[in-house]
């Protein structure tokens, strides 16, 4: 019951970080990998000003931060043309000195007997507390990101990353689209940092080594099993929690936590490579056959 | 309305591959004019259109529409005055955008609320009756993915799109070279029909001499960067692809090489 428990709380709170990522890769079309380090960004942030006594600005201002870290990559790409991918190494590399110095140069930091967003929420329900404020944080994330991809500027973002031939012809600001992309994902990529980082009582310099390839593994997970309804959004955190919940499997039957990341990957390679792999593999029975069928 | 100035325009400037793409050229146009450029590969054509577009910013030169000076003025800013149509019917529209959704972005060209509702039932209704104009069948798919549909419906689609609200200038870059004949005649009859009931200035870059006579009410035919002929009025009137192909000859010393053209 905790286990499942557990990987639902945690699947919303890294459900987030996935929805961050399905808006840079899967609509703005960029591998994003300003997520490793925007995601530490929101967390610090947050746990600066929880330990200062303010959970809440904690938080907003976290999704501030990542939001700027976005901006930054952006302008990486679309101003001084760099590549994408490059971009986003760029910003992260950046970010660890920058995450650092917002801690006090401390590599780690906890929050015990600190008041979190959290502690109002489980004084009155108990231990369903988290729960339910994590599902109301992703309900309210869910409901803004989807009412912002349906207003103009939302439509202008998406014809950015599928064709940005037509938005340059159609009097859209493609590079300002993408500035705008980059900073709602990295926004909600801190945000989840941030609420996770109250919600484990702890923030390591270290946490958002290999998110990138966590939330796309999540996102495969979430397109493979709700894709075929509209509600992307809702799919991203449904994907996440599952991929948690094979992670806490995965520990129970004591598979080495440091297994998981070279497991998570080859997962993401095999599920992003599927159609190749499959395709290589009809061509090769393909040939066996033609070839049998005229005897070489 | 349209005023090109003595433009010039030279990739790669000073390397073994400089080449001049255009060399002084100016073309003046006035409202309502419906302009068909001919002329061979490398000529200059889809230049003049991209400096126009402002896909590439000239080197000399300056280029006014309606008076205000556009030269150095950024391409999604032009755009908001300037349809255009490519050759490729892939690069005018968001394949994994729905028609209507494609159709709506173009509708916004003139909005300024970034925030409203992306498609309200206003714009729905009035995005089926241009869809229906083009007599496709389009109006009853518009939740369909762009990106299924055929080269010629995505190009009827991006015609639609660069005039929904009527733009000051059409450029149009062999914009049915790429579609199989008989869709490229239907095609090419949305645009005239589209062109005459709106009036709307037109540049229409086409590898056809037959249809750059029919088409519209003035031809320019580029070579090396420059304008050789400008035909219009009675002259133009008695024209036959014969005889456009015979002044080449002599303005250029040469046969015409367009290889394209001898086939169509």
């Amino acid at each position: 019951m905790d286990l499942f428990l557990g990987s639902a709380e945690q699947g919303l709170i890294y459900g987030l970080l996935t929805i961050g990522i399905y808006i840079s890769y899967r609509i703005l079309n960029v591998a994003d990998l300003t997520v490793d380090g925007s995601f530490t960004t929101g967390a610090a942030v947050s746990i600066m000003l929880t330990l200062a006594g303010h959970p809440v600005l904690g938080i907003l201002l976290a999704a501030v931060a990542g939001a700027l870290a976005g901006i930054v990559t952006a302008f990486l790409q679309t101003k001084l043309k760099i590549q994408p991918i490059l971009a986003g190494i760029l910003t992260m590399t950046a970010l660890y000195t920058i995450n650092l110095a917002i801690m006090g140069n401390r590599p780690n930091m906890s929050l015990l007997y600190q008041e979190t967003i959290f502690t109002g929420i489980d004084e009155a329900l108990g231990r369903w507390g988290e729960l339910v404020f994590c599902l109301l944080i992703c309900v309210v994330c869910v409901a803004l990101v989807s009412l912002f991809l349906h207003t103009r500027l939302g439509l202008s973002v998406r014809a950015t990353g599928d064709n940005e031939d037509m938005v340059r012809s159609s009097s859209i600001n493609a590079d300002l689209m993408k500035f705008i992309g980059l900073a709602v994902a990295n926004a909600l990529v801190a945000l989840s940092g941030a609420v996770l980082c109250q919600y484990q009582q702890f923030t390591d310099i270290s946490m958002g080594t290999g998110m990138v390839v966590i939330a796309l593994a999540s996102l495969v997970i979430g397109e493979v099993v709700f894709g075929w309804s509209k509600l992307m959004l809702a799919a991203m955190i449904i994907g996440t929690i599952i991929y948690r919940l094979i992670y806490a499997l995965a520990l129970q039957v004591e598979i080495p936590v440091m297994y998981m990341k070279l497991v998570t990957a080859v997962f993401v390679i095999l599920a992003i490579s599927y159609p190749v792999i499959v395709d290589k593999i009809k061509l090769h029975s393909q040939k066996r056959r033609t070839n049998h069928a005229i005897g070489q | 309305m349209l005023s090109v100035n003595n433009i010039t325009k030279i990739f790669n400037k000073k390397t073994v591959n400089e080449r001049v793409a255009l060399e002084n050229v100016s073309l003046q146009m006035e409202p309502g004019e419906f302009i068909t450029i001919i002329g061979g590969n490398g000529a200059g054509k889809s230049t003049l259109l991209n400096c126009i577009a402002g896909s590439y910013l000239v080197d000399e030169g300056y280029i006014l529409l309606d008076g205000e000076n556009i030269t150095f003025q950024k391409e999604h800013k032009r755009a908001r005055y300037i349809g255009r149509l490519f050759q490729d019917p892939l690069k005018g529209t968001a394949p994994n955008m729905t028609i209507e959704e494609n159709m709506a972005l173009a509708y916004m060209r003139t909005a300024k609320k970034p925030f409203s509702i992306g498609i309200s039932k206003k714009d729905r209704d009035y995005i089926r009756t241009r869809l229906e104009s083009l007599g496709l069948g389009l109006e009853n798919r518009m939740k369909t993915k762009v990106g299924l549909l055929s080269g010629g419906q995505r190009q009827a689609i991006t015609l639609l799109m660069a005039t929904m609200t009527t733009p000051k200038l059409l450029l149009l870059d062999e914009h049915t070279a790429a579609l199989d004949p008989a869709t490229a005649e239907k095609v090419l009859e949305l645009t005239k029909q589209i062109v005459r009931e709106n009036t709307i200035t037109t540049l229409m870059i086409t590898h056809n001499i037959a249809s750059a006579l029919d088409c519209g009410n003035r031809t320019l035919m580029m070579e090396q960067g420059k304008i050789i002929l400008d035909l219009q009025g009675e002259q133009r009137g008695s024209m036959t692809v014969e005889d456009v192909l015979e002044l080449f000859r002599q303005k250029s010393n040469r046969e015409f090489d367009n290889d394209r053209v001898l086939l169509s």
